[in-house]
């Protein structure tokens, strides 16, 4: 049911070119959690820097929420992989964890909206305009969606640009490492996605987009533990 | 649709976490690639290992006193070499320093720039040979020793450079073994927040001496010049605008750009200390003063226009020069606003950015300078903390990261609203250690635990 974790028995796939070849699968695995991602960020979130600033403190309230969790269950760690339960309320509380922190991320948002259009009225500029607002909102999931995966994906992924690859009982046709990716490229997009859908809910007090958000979020993750335990 | 705020707003921050991310990034890069073979080498005695060699059989306890002695030894040499420094700079030694730090970047960039661009030709078996190589490299090293001091480099070689230095001795740094490195890192931090604050600290000394002189530091400092852009007048003092907004408004760290000389010409009307700032600072008592501030930058640059008779106010340079201390504070400001420090003088690198370049000429016044500055000290700590985080996984490189560069964004908001000189390396490495530690100890297990199982969230 579980595979552990063991790199020992990797079923090789030797080729002649094998050390260009696994550098390139890494970075391969690498830019398919993170092309589009980086896409957005070189296109809309670069050429402003306050964007660029909301990003990085985004991804560092995501780290803090990825430290406070992991300290929670610390002790229960590493899980009996016997039964499966434990990771479904790993799952639960996360997503409600993150979910809460969503809120608080909205809530200092408001406040850093007051002061962006008091500076706007001291120098005399127009305030903060709509597509402005959605771009921070954009900027803020951005930043979410690379942190998810960047340490979930990533951080695995050193292996990888070793000359082998690794499969997993579950889905002996695709390599270990592009499932990751597949699944760490999605989770951005919900990450960074559902920020402006949430804020907009908010702001409107649309109770729908509200809803919305936590929902996808706990369905995606718990889609993720019923692939895993059965 | 005239361009909204969130186009310039921030810019100065990003000018200087971007030097500071590519040296970060070059150095991870280096010591991945260069994985040096711990235990094989004998370790290297320098001067932070002084007193102990760090052996990896020895007992925690006796690594950690080992440790702390390294530590205290190293601080205690640094302090002592700083001393030194201002002393020599006290008797107006100006001359032998910048030729010392000439000297020491030739060393950097020569010595120890070409033993790694040598293991990085080794490692990847690149096809060159010794002569090109050597020729190269000296070119390589007297552009560098040029562009440190001098006036006459693009600010883009200066600054590529610096980084280039920082990169360097980081990277050299990071052979230290572990538990020194740490404790050195944490000594260092208390050292420059006791040197920078203390009423007697050396540095506080340094910055005093060169703002009463208004001369430039003779120390290896990162400028970070920001972009002029035409339509954002108060781009510069956007940081204060936005924080503090009940203090006067003080130059986050903008140096006075330089003298634009309107004070001397029209006689005592002006103060004395003219000087074109980017963000300029009036009346330190003057609460509301921001809005009236507005009013001032838009009617000194006519004042200074109609009576100077400047013939280098272009458009642009206009919008920032403004004249320090307006007409009715009878106090002068002279600010410099000093940029938090580094220290690290062991390279005579210099911290501090307090910087007043006097100028005479008024007509590359107001491009000349302005922005913050950071000592480069601070790039060498900062990439030595993420190479060491580097070497135990890429989770805690990401996380030590984000740390730093948190770390130097409160630094530099609490810059914009305290307006004196501050140390740069207490906060971010406290917060780089304490999250290299969490993240050891508590985030790796659970997510490398969930991410294995493919149980993402």
């Amino acid at each position: 049911m579980k595979k552990k974790v063991d790199f020992s028995h990797l079923s090789s796939s030797p080729s002649p070119e094998s050390a260009i070849i696994t550098v390139a699968a890494g970075i391969g695995y690498a830019l398919l959690a993170l092309g589009p991602s980086l896409a957005l960020f070189v296109t809309v979130i670069s050429k402003k820097p306050f964007l660029i600033l909301t990003v990085l403190s985004s991804t560092l309230l995501w780290l803090v929420s990825l430290i406070v969790l992991s300290g929670f269950w610390r002790p229960f760690l590493p899980l009996n992989s016997a039964a499966s339960w434990p990771f479904a309320v790993l799952i639960i509380t996360s997503v409600a964890f993150q979910e809460g922190l969503r809120l608080l991320f909205w809530k200092v948002y408001k406040r850093l909206e007051d002061m962006l259009d008091a500076f706007a009225d001291r120098v005399l500029k127009p305030r903060l305009y709509p597509t402005d607002k959605m771009l921070i909102a954009l900027a803020g999931g951005l930043g979410h969606g690379a942190a998810h995966a960047v340490f979930f994906c990533l951080s695995v992924l050193t292996p990888a640009f070793g000359p082998a690859t690794f499969f997993t009982d579950q889905c002996p046709k695709l390599p270990f490492f592009l499932v990751s990716s597949i699944i760490a490229l999605a989770f951005a997009t919900i990450h960074t996605f559902s920020m402006v859908i949430a804020f907009n809910g908010y702001s409107d007090g649309n109770k729908v987009d509200q809803l919305f958000v936590p929902v996808v979020h706990l369905v995606a993750g718990m889609v993720n533990y019923f692939c895993l335990s059965s | 649709m005239e361009s909204s705020i969130l186009e310039s707003i921030g810019v100065e921050i990003i000018g200087v976490m971007s030097p500071v991310s590519i040296c970060m990034l070059l150095v991870v890069l280096i010591v991945y690639s260069l994985c040096p073979a711990t235990d094989s080498a004998p370790p290297i005695r320098s001067a932070a290992n002084l007193v102990y060699l760090e052996v990896p059989t020895d007992s925690t306890v006796q690594k950690l006193e080992g440790a702390l002695l390294n530590a205290l030894v190293f601080v205690i040499i640094i302090a002592v070499v700083t001393f030194l420094l201002v002393l020599l700079y006290y008797y107006n030694w100006t001359g032998f320093l910048k030729n010392y730090m000439r000297f020491s970047a030739f060393f950097v960039l020569g010595s120890m720039g070409g033993s790694i661009f040598l293991s990085i030709i080794q490692h990847f078996s690149v096809p060159v040979d010794s002569i090109t190589c050597f020729v190269l490299l000296f070119n390589f090293t007297i552009v560098g020793v040029l562009s440190v001091f001098s006036s006459g480099i693009p600010i883009f070689l200066r600054q590529s450079y610096m980084v280039a230095l920082g990169i360097f001795v980081a990277a050299w740094f990071t052979k230290l073994p572990e538990w020194t490195t740490w404790t050195l890192l944490v000594a260092l931090a208390i050292y420059d927040l006791v040197a920078v604050l203390a009423p007697a600290g050396p540095l506080k000394l340094l910055v005093e001496l060169s703002q009463s002189r208004d001369e430039e530091l003779p120390a290896l400092i990162y400028e970070a010049r920001p972009t002029v852009l035409a339509n954002s007048r108060h781009q510069g003092r956007s940081l204060e605008l936005l924080f503090g907004a009940a203090s006067q408004s003080g130059s986050v760290e903008m140096q006075p750009v330089s003298g634009n000389h309107i004070g001397t010409r029209e006689g005592g009307e002006q103060n004395v200390h003219p000087e074109v700032i980017v963000s300029e600072s009036t009346n330190p008592g003057n609460l509301e003063g921001l809005l009236r501030q507005g009013d001032e930058v838009e009617r000194s640059p006519l004042v200074g226009g109609g009576l100077g008779g400047r013939s280098s106010s272009s458009s642009v340079g206009s919008e920032y020069s403004v004249v320090v201390g307006s007409r009715d504070a009878p106090e002068i400001v002279a600010d410099e606003e000093r940029s938090p420090l580094v220290e690290s003088r062991r390279r005579g690198s210099g911290n501090e950015s307090a910087e007043r370049g006097m100028d005479d000429d008024g007509s590359e016044s107001e491009l000349a300078s302005s922005g913050i500055k950071l000592g480069l000290g601070d790039f060498i700590f900062y990439s030595v903390l993420v190479g060491r985080a580097a070497m135990y996984d890429l989770m805690t490189v990401y996380a030590c990261y984000l740390a730093i560069i948190s770390g130097l964004g409160c630094t530099l908001i609490l810059l914009s609203v305290c307006r004196q000189a501050l140390p740069a390396l207490p906060i971010s490495i406290a917060l780089g250690v304490v999250f290299y530690f969490l993240t050891r100890l508590l985030m790796e297990p659970f997510v490398v635990g969930t991410a294995t199982n493919l149980l993402m969230f």
